[in-house]
C-alpha cells in the first residue's frame, strides 16, 4: 500500500520526465520552459491554460508538479527573449485575474543541442520558489543540479576582484577570492576549489612559483588554473602554459571571452 | 664677513633649487597619479632590466629582499645577487632557499675586470634569479661582476638592505622610455623603512621611525631628495643617483669603465664619470630623477653606525670632489661645471670649515665688543629659520605629490622634529662630515661598521616600543 508521499514523488517524477519528452519531441529546434510557483495558495494552473489558449499561436503543454507545487508551461519553438515576454504577459494575467496572486517565475529556453536532464528539469522546479516575486529569473544551464563549481580569485586590485565575484555569482559558482598568492595556497588546501583564477603579478609570491606550488599542492584533484593578467610578455606566457595552465587571458578583458574560457575549463 | 656672504649665498641657491622643485612637483603629481602602470608593465615594449643586489653579510635579510625583488610589477627583468664573499651564511642561505644549483661554464666574458667569480647559480624554477659568488672586493666590484653577466641592456643597482616598491621599477621605465636615448642615468626616491610594518617583502603600512636618529635622517632625506634632487635635475646638474636605488644604460657605464673600486662613494663616482663622459664626448644626456620611483631603507639606528656611514660619506664626498676639480668653474662642463660642482665643493664638501671659521670669527667680533651680541643671536636664528623653511618646502612637496604619511599626527612630528634638527642633529652633521675627512687624510678607506636587522625583527622592535 503506497503512502501519498511516495505517491506525490512518483507523480513529480512523472511530470519532470514528460516535460523531458516534451523537450525531446520538440526535435531540432529551440524550446522554451516555463515553472510558475505562487505562494501561499492553490496553484492558478487553469487561468495559465486558459490564457495560453486564448493568446498563444504555438502548441504548449502545461502540468502541475505536485512535489513543488509549480506549473510547468512548455513552450516549443520560443528563444529565451520570446519565452520572457510570455512569461511577463502570464504573471501580469494572473496579478489581474487572481487576487493577491504573487506569481514566482522562473524560465529558460533549451537550444536542441543542450536539452537538460531530468535532475536539472527537477532543480529548475525547485528554484522556482525562491525566486523574487518581484521579477523574472532566467535560469541557466550551469545551475546543475548537483554541487555548485568553486572558484578561487586571486587578484591584488579590490576592484577586478569584486567584478569578477559578482559575475561569476551570477552564473551560479561559488567564488572565494584572495588578496596574494600566500594567502590563496592556504585557501586552495582548505576549500579545494575547481578552479582558480589568478593575477601573475601579486606579493609575496610571484606568479610562476604560485602556479607550480598550486600543482605541487597535495589535494585530491588539482585545480584548473586560468590565468588573468596585464602580462602581454610571450616569453611569461609560453611559460605558464609550460609549466600547466589551463587558459590565460590578458586585461583589459571581454567578460563574456572570460566566462566561456571558465565554462570550457570546467566541462 | 666671508660667513655672511656665505650663508645669503647658500640660502639663495637652496630655495632657488626648491623653487625648480616647486616647479616641477605638479607635473610628477599628474605622472605619478595618471599614468597606466599597469598596462605599462605587461608591455613587450618595455626595456628588460638586470637588477644588481650586491650582498655582503646580508644572512637576516636577504631572503625578504630577493623575495621582494622577484615580485616586482615589471615585464621582463632579471635579478641578479652578486654574494661578495661573505664570511656569514649569506650564500648558503640563498641557494638552499632557491634550490639553486651551480651553472657550468662559469667563464664570465665580461667588459669590467672584477675579482675572480667562484660560482654561478641558477634554478630553472625561477628563471629570472641569479647568484654569483665571489671573492671580496667591495660593493663597486660586486657591481661589476654584475654588470659582467647582466643579459639586459638596462642595470639597475639596488642595496640588498632595501624594499622597492612594487611599481618602483615600472615608474622609472617609463621615465626612461620618454626618452631612451639620451638617459643615461635615473634615480629613485630612498625613505626609510623603520617604523614601517613590513610584511612578506613588502611595506604594508607606512609610518615614521619611533627612535630619534631614523626620524631625523626621514626628515633629512625628504628634503634631500624632494626638496634638492628635483631641482638639480631639472638642470641636469644631478650629481648623485643613490647607490641604494638607481637604474643605469648599461652601455654607458661600460663606456666609462664602470664602478670604481676600493673607495666609498661609488654611486657619485659614476654619475659624475658619466657627466664627463658625456659632456667631454658632446652627446646630449641627461641624468634624471624619478621621485615616484621609491626604495624603502632600513636607516641606522644607533648613533655609531649612523656616525660611520656619515663619515663614510664624508669621506667619499671628498675624494670625488678632489679627483674631479678640473671641473670646477670649467665652462665646458655646463651645469656641472658651473653650478654643481662648485656648490658640492664649497656648501657641502667645505661646509664645516666656513661654519666653523664664521662661528669663530662671529664669536670673536663679538667678544672684542660685547654690544654685537644680538647680531650673532640674529644671525643664528636666520639661519635656523631658513633651514626651517626648506624643511618645511620639503614637507610641504611630500603633501602635494605623495601622500605617504597620511596620518595627522605624523606631519605634527614631522614639523617637530625638522626644528628639532637644528639642536645637535645639525651640529653633529658637520662634525661627522669633518672627522671623515680627517679619516681621509689618515688614508683610511674602509667602508666601517654597519650592522642588519632582519626584517621582522625591525618589527618586533618596534612594536615593543
Amino acid at each position: 500500500m503506497p503512502n501519498t508521499a511516495t505517491l506525490q514523488r512518483e507523480a513529480a517524477v512523472n511530470v519532470y520526465r514528460s516535460v523531458e519528452q516534451g523537450l525531446k519531441e520538440t526535435g531540432a529546434e529551440t524550446c522554451g520552459l516555463m515553472f510558475i510557483h505562487c505562494a501561499g495558495q492553490s496553484q492558478p494552473e487553469q487561468q495559465v491554460r486558459t490564457h495560453l489558449e486564448q493568446t498563444s499561436e504555438s502548441a504548449f503543454q502545461v502540468w502541475e508538479d505536485g512535489a513543488t507545487q509549480a506549473i510547468a508551461v512548455l513552450l516549443p519553438g520560443l528563444t529565451l527573449d520570446e519565452v520572457h515576454y510570455e512569461g511577463l504577459r502570464i504573471k501580469h494575467e494572473l496579478q489581474e485575474t487572481v487576487p493577491g496572486a504573487d506569481p514566482q517565475i522562473t524560465l529558460a529556453s533549451f537550444p536542441a543541442g543542450e536539452r537538460p536532464s531530468k535532475a536539472t528539469i527537477q532543480h529548475m522546479a525547485e528554484s522556482a520558489k525562491l525566486v523574487d516575486p518581484s521579477e523574472i529569473h532566467i535560469y541557466t544551464l550551469d545551475k546543475t543540479a548537483d554541487e555548485p563549481e568553486r572558484i578561487l580569485i586571486v587578484d591584488n586590485d579590490p576592484t577586478v576582484r569584486e567584478f569578477l565575484q559578482l559575475r561569476l555569482r551570477m552564473q551560479g559558482y561559488e567564488t572565494y577570492e584572495a588578496v596574494d598568492g600566500l594567502a590563496a595556497l592556504e585557501l586552495i588546501e582548505k576549500i579545494t576549489p575547481d578552479l582558480v583564477l589568478t593575477e601573475l603579478n601579486l606579493y609575496g609570491i610571484d606568479g610562476l612559483p604560485f602556479i607550480q606550488h598550486i600543482q605541487n599542492l597535495d589535494v585530491a584533484q588539482p585545480p584548473k588554473i586560468v590565468v588573468l593578467t596585464e602580462q602581454r610578455v610571450e616569453q611569461t606566457i609560453s611559460q605558464c602554459f609550460r609549466s600547466g595552465v589551463d587558459d590565460y587571458m590578458t586585461k583589459p578583458f571581454s567578460p563574456v571571452e572570460l566566462d566561456a574560457r571558465i565554462r570550457r575549463c570546467l566541462h | 664677513m666671508v660667513a655672511i656672504y656665505y650663508v645669503v649665498a647658500v640660502n639663495t641657491l637652496y630655495f632657488s633649487i626648491l623653487a625648480l622643485s616647486f616647479r616641477n612637483i605638479w607635473t610628477i603629481f599628474r605622472r605619478s597619479h595618471y599614468s597606466k602602470y599597469n598596462t605599462l608593465s605587461g608591455s613587450e615594449l618595455v626595456p628588460s632590466v638586470s637588477l644588481l643586489v650586491p650582498a655582503y653579510n646580508e644572512e637576516l635579510t636577504i631572503i625578504e629582499n630577493v623575495n621582494c625583488l622577484m615580485t616586482l610589477n615589471y615585464p621582463t627583468y632579471e635579478v641578479i645577487v652578486v654574494n661578495d664573499g661573505s664570511s656569514d651564511t649569506t650564500l648558503k642561505v640563498l641557494l638552499e632557499e632557491y634550490r639553486l644549483k651551480p651553472v657550468p661554464n662559469t667563464k664570465i666574458r665580461g667588459k669590467i675586470s672584477c675579482q675572480k667569480i667562484r660560482g654561478i647559480y641558477h634554478n630553472p624554477e625561477f628563471p629570472d634569479l641569479y647568484v654569483i659568488d665571489k671573492e671580496n672586493g667591495g660593493k663597486a666590484d660586486s657591481l661589476n661582476a654584475g654588470i659582467n653577466l647582466s643579459h639586459y641592456p638596462l642595470i639597475s643597482s639596488i642595496d640588498a638592505d632595501s624594499l622597492l616598491e612594487k611599481d618602483a621599477l615600472i615608474r622609472m621605465a617609463r621615465m626612461y622610455m620618454e626618452n631612451p636615448e639620451e638617459t643615461v642615468a635615473i634615480g629613485g626616491d630612498v625613505r626609510i623603512a623603520n617604523g614601517c610594518k613590513i610584511e612578506n617583502g613588502a611595506v604594508q603600512d607606512v609610518s615614521l621611525p619611533r627612535k630619534i636618529w631614523p626620524m631625523f635622517q626621514s626628515i633629512e632625506y625628504l628634503k634631500a631628495f624632494l626638496g634638492g634632487r628635483i631641482g638639480w635635475s631639472h638642470m641636469n646638474g644631478l650629481i648623485i643617483v643613490s647607490g641604494a636605488f638607481g637604474m643605469f644604460r648599461k652601455d654607458a657605464v661600460i663606456a666609462v669603465g664602470g664602478y670604481r673600486d676600493g673607495y666609498p662613494g661609488e654611486d657619485m663616482n659614476i654619475i659624475i664619470k658619466l657627466h664627463r663622459y658625456m659632456l667631454e664626448n658632446k652627446l646630449k644626456y641627461r641624468v634624471a630623477f624619478c621621485p615616484e620611483a621609491v626604495c624603502w631603507t632600513q636607516a641606522p639606528d644607533s648613533y655609531r653606525i649612523l656616525s660611520s656611514q656619515r663619515k663614510r660619506w664624508g669621506r667619499g664626498n671628498l675624494k670625488n670632489m678632489i679627483e674631479n676639480r678640473g671641473m670646477l668653474f670649467n665652462p665646458k662642463y655646463k651645469v656641472m661645471g658651473m653650478l654643481t660642482m662648485p656648490y658640492n665643493i664649497l656648501f657641502e664638501a667645505l661646509n664645516p670649515y666656513f661654519r666653523i671659521t664664521g662661528l669663530l670669527a662671529l664669536t670673536g667680533y663679538v667678544l672684542m665688543d660685547m654690544t654685537q651680541w644680538p647680531i650673532l643671536v640674529l644671525f643664528g636664528l636666520l639661519n635656523v629659520v631658513s633651514g626651517y623653511l626648506l624643511s618645511v618646502g620639503a614637507l610641504v612637496l611630500e603633501e602635494i605629490a605623495f601622500k605617504r604619511y597620511n596620518k595627522l599626527s605624523d606631519l605634527v612630528k614631522m614639523l617637530f622634529y625638522s626644528a628639532l634638527k637644528f639642536v645637535g642633529y645639525h651640529q653633529l652633521g658637520v662634525l661627522w662630515r669633518l672627522q671623515g675627512h680627517i679619516q681621509f687624510m689618515q688614508n683610511n678607506n674602509s667602508w666601517g661598521t654597519m650592522t642588519r636587522q632582519s626584517w621582522s625583527e625591525e618589527e618586533k622592535t618596534s612594536e615593543a616600543a
